[in-house]
């Protein structure tokens, strides 16, 4: 790993209770092989398209698959009828979106977009609040200003 | 003078008549792809619609074009006359609705147009109800009904998703063109089990029971043209299983088939030369595949056997078994370029590798080639963009045993033991 690129987090939705995942559970989630959070609620996984640069970086180091690879396992899923493959989205900007506003989502951010999309949420919690009276559950405004518009998860050995 | 006038003029009104005929079948094809490329884009807004009223995941879409051009010289593998084929177009839309937890439906339509290799047209390719019945951080159980694809060899599931297979054209000793429809999946039950460790890696196993519909135009493509009467699977059942060590770069698999058709023929009254008759297929495969940074590599090895009882007379008796490998190798020299090379060798007959006893058994008639298939086919993969790619590919071929129709084959076209061919494929998927 480049020690100077910035570091790739993992983040979920605000309401997900998993606060950190094995690396062998965050590659079952990519892969498709878990599909349910610890309490039960489906998980939505969200991708930057394959060969976008973020994407690249996550699927080696933080998966340590090969992109290739992946979309072989997608692939396979979504035109075999066999089951259901991440939702790919456009850009960075899209996929915080998708994650802020999905229950049970995960996705993956740049430290740098991270801090800005924190920082927006300060200068910004109007957004916040149109963001989750979208959503059903009521409590979200609260938990999203006291814990942050995601969740951060740290990644165990 | 006069008479080279008149040949002229033939000549020129044959040319007109073919032109014609070209304009005509390019407008119908034209027309078919503009038709489903609208019912793509309606049904893609209207999905967008949905997807807004739903404001969920549980509704998805997808599908893919792909379109190529195609030149065989030597054998009747994709057309009879040997001219450059656009025979090459593969359209798909599938859908998928979760309806909760346990349940989900899916269904995949696919337009294919292959000349020789398949019968033209619209198909569904799979239409099930998924029902996940088990389900926990480890463990996953599936159960499918209806039509569902078959995901027991290594490209079965993938071999008409023209960006998901490695090659345009795959290996014909298994995923046989000719068998297509009656190998791609089944009207029945499929289950799959699935267990993820940290410790020992990931298992996949698979069953699947049901059977396939055959048309009339695949009997005539798999048995012979002058086949007039009708046939039916009455069964077909798989197994596979597959394992990948924890964090390992391998997967290796096995499958296992067991089917039985019968013909029914039409009868010396319906002017069918053929008889009634029983067959069976059982078919064996291992596969392992590497998946490097640079490098990946696969393969399949395999045996069949195959039996007749009937067709010819009614107490003709066939029991053959045949056999064969492939090995592949794809090389990603940028992360946008891949190389392909693949060696592919088999034959129908265990016991008669060279095919001189087919010839000889039938007087001549079926010439030694008939009896193996050998395909050495180099080939490079081009990624547009994410979800654009083009592709290149030569086959050199060694043998007719490949080609259809395959009970009574077609030795006037397929008059030589070694043919080539090319292929370019563009391929666009959402």
């Amino acid at each position: 790993m480049n020690p100077e690129a910035v570091a790739i987090e993992v983040v979920t939705h605000h309401q997900v209770i998993d606060q950190s995942l094995t690396k062998s559970q965050l590659r079952r989630i990519y892969t498709m092989r878990q599909l349910y959070w610890s309490d039960n609620s489906a998980i939505t996984v969200f991708v930057l398209p394959s060969q976008h640069e973020l994407h690249k970086r996550f699927a080696k180091e933080r998966l340590q698959i090969f992109p290739y690879q992946l979309n072989r396992i997608w692939h396979k899923l979504t035109y075999s009828g066999l089951g259901v493959a991440p939702t790919i989205v456009d850009s960075e900007q899209e996929l915080i979106q998708s994650v802020i506003n999905t229950p049970g989502a995960i996705g993956y951010i740049d430290d740098m977009t991270l801090s800005k999309v924190e920082q927006n949420q300060h200068e910004n919690v109007a957004v916040i609040k149109v963001i989750s009276q979208q959503t059903p559950v009521g409590e979200q405004e609260q938990k999203g200003s006291s814990k942050g518009v995601v969740n951060v998860v740290k990644i165990k050995d | 003078m006069l008479s080279k006038l008149k040949t002229n003029a033939a000549v020129e009104a044959l040319s007109r008549v073919c032109n014609l005929f070209s304009s005509i079948y390019w407008v119908s094809k034209t027309r078919t792809i503009a038709t489903l490329l609208i019912s793509f884009s309606v049904t893609m807004t209207q999905a967008q619609d949905d997807k807004s009223s739903l404001n969920s995941q549980d509704f998805q879409l997808h599908g893919f074009i792909a379109q190529g051009i195609i030149d065989v010289d030597g054998s009747d593998f994709v057309n009879d006359d040997g001219s450059v084929s656009t025979e090459l177009t593969e359209l798909g839309l599938n859908a998928s609705y979760q309806l909760n937890n346990k349940f989900r439906f899916a269904g995949q339509v696919v337009y294919l147009d292959g000349g020789n290799r398949y019968a033209q047209g619209v198909r569904v390719d799979y239409a099930l109800l998924d029902w996940s019945a088990f389900t926990s951080e480890h463990w996953q159980a599936n159960v499918y009904l209806g039509r569902f694809k078959n995901n027991h060899w290594l490209y079965s599931s993938s071999r008409d998703i023209p960006f998901a297979r490695p090659s345009i054209i795959l290996p014909q000793s298994v995923y046989f063109d000719g068998f297509r429809d009656i190998a791609v999946g089944s009207d029945g039950i499929a289950t799959k089990i699935s267990y993820s460790s940290d410790n020992y890696g990931n298992y996949d196993w698979q069953f699947s029971y049901g059977s396939s519909p055959i048309s009339d135009e695949q009997v005539k493509n798999v048995l012979s043209e002058y086949a007039l009467g009708s046939s039916e699977q009455d069964y077909d059942a798989q197994t596979s299983f597959y394992w990948q060590p924890a964090f390992s770069s391998w997967r290796f698999g096995l499958s296992l088939l067991d089917a039985a058709f019968t013909y029914d023929s039409a009868g010396v009254g319906g002017g069918d030369v053929f008889f009634d008759a029983d067959f069976t297929f059982q078919f064996y495969t291992l596969n392992a595949l590497y998946e490097g940074e640079k490098w990946e590599f696969s393969g399949e090895l395999y045996q069949q056997r195959f039996t007749i009882d009937g067709f010819y007379w009614p107490d003709f008796k066939l029991d053959n078994i045949g056999q064969g490998y492939y090995v592949q190798s794809r090389y990603k020299f940028t992360e946008k370029m891949t190389f392909l090379a693949r060696y592919e060798d088999f034959y129908i007959n265990k016991d008669d590798k060279d095919g001189k006893k087919l010839e000889q058994s039938t007087g001549g008639i079926i010439p030694y080639y008939f009896g193996f298939h050998k395909d050495a086919t180099l080939g490079i993969n081009y990624d547009i963009t994410s979800n654009f790619s083009a592709r290149l590919e030569y086959h050199w071929v060694k043998g007719a045993g490949r080609l259809t129709p395959v009970v009574v084959p077609n030795t006037h076209i397929n008059d030589s033991e070694s043919w080539e061919m090319w292929a370019v494929q563009l391929m666009y998927w959402f």
